[in-house]
């Protein structure tokens, strides 16, 4: 399918027809303060905002939702019964996700398909098109670029808009589903604007100056120095609340834990979890492999910038910049980056 | 299929090890998964106990032993202690299994010693009758076995068989102070009892699982003896969540303990960061 053209008019009306025919929608809506943004449902274009902020939380928990039912039971006497939930989800579009937040979902496909599949993960995710909005380069803090995205990255995005001017955008069908999405409009045909280029060009650059790219060999480096330490230096400032974790595109860890629903039954949930707290690895005898902050600090970075790119040959990272602008105490991962790749730069394998 | 809804197992039978340690025997109540159901040595699963949440430990019986599975635990923790409170009859789930498992087909043809501690028997168990079932492909059998005190044994009526039989040499011991007037074994910490055994290292493997102290002092010990890295096997705990590779909790370094390990040679454990 050839790339399209888009005006604001001509996507008010495939929201309408979207929610009419029974699909959901979700944007970025404005907060009550105004302070940014969150993806919500929306059945008419004017309640989102898109070109806004940035969502204050990435579009992870419409696909690992923050507490989610993995099934329910029920007691008997001397027996249970079991009630599964369903894996099949009512269909939803995603209009104007960010890119890196698209990436995120991407990124997290590789260890929920990991030898058993989630099928609550890819229940939702075949439900679901995602339509992404390139980014005009959000802050001096984002870093997409460095970890091998862009602000136009298509990488999770069925298609992906750029804008043209304030009421007109650019669409480029990525996949099989967004095809299928941009056929349900007489959309007209438009071969890439010199004014698209220039968007992507000036995003890219923008952003580019945040942070150097991840140094080739970045990923064996980290490895390779587990007592480097930078860590210890870097992770006394971080108070272990989960924070970063909370609004990350791509942490993804969870308890599982139930829930009574009532004398006779209840649900066994899935809810988020964060490695920063101290109680996460604790064993139940007490002894604690991960005993203090900064081990748990090292944790989460290694996980980000060394194991998973070993396991699954991607960064646990998109650059959105969120765990920078949550975190309380101030800790900033691309200035950590920086460091590290001082550190490799040194030769500094402790 | 949702891979965290748990199989339905009814408490075939409880034995009190321990004051705090017992063992289920379980059976899958679908009779469809009971006969498709096969794990191996090694192998753990998450046990629920539903309206607690679930917790994480091996299937100690053999894989050898079919129609049904053992587990042992100590009640240490929310899921455990409600665990205990269970009795014949009751129902619990069961996901699994799960992990990696003792290398028994490279074991086989050579000489085993297993070197247990405390409730750290329990996967050693399964291995121990694995290759107790199947003892013609074996070479020597030696176990060496010591908890805390004569009350901290665990198996005391499997340790009975197997001191009366001829094909296996068995070796326990309790710490100094944990014996009984009428306690025949031996006294003192399981490295010197390993140590005073001394089993031949030449073609042989070893087992070894219990707390990380017996296991840290274990393994200079099969060193001198002569015991390659390579040829020694242990199972490590981390806590755990999903057992699946998902929830992002039992990782040590690089290495998630629910898919690489649990099982891990001492060569495989000594190249691991030491968060375990």
């Amino acid at each position: 399918m050839n790339s399209k053209s888009l005006s604001l008019a001509e996507l008010a009306a495939l929201v309408r027809d979207l929610n009419a025919s029974g699909t959901s929608v979700v944007a970025p809506v404005p907060t009550r303060s105004l302070c940014g943004a969150d993806y919500r449902p929306i059945t008419e274009l004017n309640q989102a905002t898109l070109n806004g902020a940035l969502p204050r939380r990435s579009l992870k928990e419409l696909f690992l939702p923050a507490s989610e039912v993995l099934l329910r039971y029920r007691l008997k006497k001397n027996d249970v019964e079991l009630l599964p939930v369903p894996t099949t989800f009512t269909p939803q579009v995603i209009l104007g996700a960010r890119p890196c937040d698209a990436a995120g979902v991407a990124v997290l496909d590789r260890v929920m398909g990991w030898d058993y599949r989630d099928e609550l993960w890819f229940g939702r995710r075949a439900a679901t098109t995602i339509v992404s909005l390139a980014c005009p380069g959000f802050d001096g803090v984002c870093f997409c670029h460095a970890v091998g995205l862009n602000p136009d990255a298509s990488l999770g995005s069925d298609v992906l808009l750029v804008p043209r001017g304030a009421d007109a955008y650019w669409a480029m069908p990525v996949t099989d589903k967004g095809e299928a999405l941009l056929a349900r409009g007489t959309f007209a045909d438009l071969v890439e604007p010199a004014e698209v280029t220039a968007f992507r060009k000036a995003a890219e650059e923008k952003v580019a100056k945040n942070l150097a790219s991840l140094p080739s060999g970045f990923h064996t480096f980290m490895a390779q120095s587990f007592d480097h330490p930078e860590f210890k230096a870097i992770a006394s400032r971080c108070h272990g609340c989960g924070a970063c974790a909370a609004v990350c595109p791509t942490c993804h860890c969870f308890d599982i834990v139930d829930e009574p629903e009532g004398m006779e039954g209840g649900a066994r949930r899935r809810n988020w979890d964060f490695c920063a707290t101290c109680k996460f690895t604790v064993h139940a005898s007490g002894h604690n492999p991960r005993a203090t902050q900064n081990e748990r600090f090292r944790q989460r970075v290694m996980h980000k910038f060394s194991i998973y790119p070993q396991r699954f040959d991607a960064v646990l990272c998109t650059g959105c910049g969120r765990c920078v602008r949550a975190c309380p105490a101030g800790m900033d991962l691309p200035e950590v980056l920086g460091h590290l790749y001082a550190a490799q730069a040194a030769g500094g394998v402790s | 299929m949702n891979i965290y809804q748990p199989h339905l197992m009814r408490i075939d039978e409880v034995v009190a090890e321990t004051s705090d340690t017992q063992t289920f025997k379980l059976s899958f109540k679908d009779p469809q998964v009971a006969q498709q159901f096969k794990f191996l040595a090694g192998q753990f699963g998450e046990y629920s106990v539903f309206g607690e949440g679930e917790c994480t430990f091996c299937i100690a019986s053999s894989p050898t032993r079919e129609g049904y599975i053992e587990c042992s635990f100590k009640a240490a923790g929310k899921v455990t202690q409600s665990l205990k409170r269970l009795s014949v009859g009751d129902t619990i789930g069961f996901r699994g299994p799960y992990g990696n498992n003792f290398p028994l087909e490279q074991m086989k043809g050579h000489s085993v010693v297993f070197v247990a501690g405390g409730i750290g028997l329990a996967p050693v168990r399964s291995v121990i009758w694995n290759v107790l079932d199947l003892r013609d492909q074996f070479k020597n059998v030696t176990i060496i076995y010591g908890a805390r005190s004569v009350g901290d044994l665990v198996y005391k009526r499997e340790l009975a068989a197997w001191a009366v039989r001829h094909d296996v040499k068995l070796w326990t011991t309790v710490d100094p102070g944990g014996q009984t007037a009428d306690w025949k074994g031996e006294v003192g910490f399981v490295p010197a009892i390993v140590e005073k055994a001394a089993p031949v290292a030449t073609d042989a493997y070893a087992v070894v699982c219990g707390p990380p102290v017996m296991i840290k002092f274990t393994l200079p010990v099969l060193a001198k003896l002569g015991f390659a890295e390579e040829r020694i096997y242990t199972t490590l705990e981390n806590r755990m969540k999903c057992g699946l590779g998902k929830c992002g909790r039992c990782n040590i370094g690089p290495v998630y303990v629910c898919k690489d390990g649990p099982v891990f040679s001492a060569a495989q454990i000594k190249a691991l960061p030491p968060e375990y």
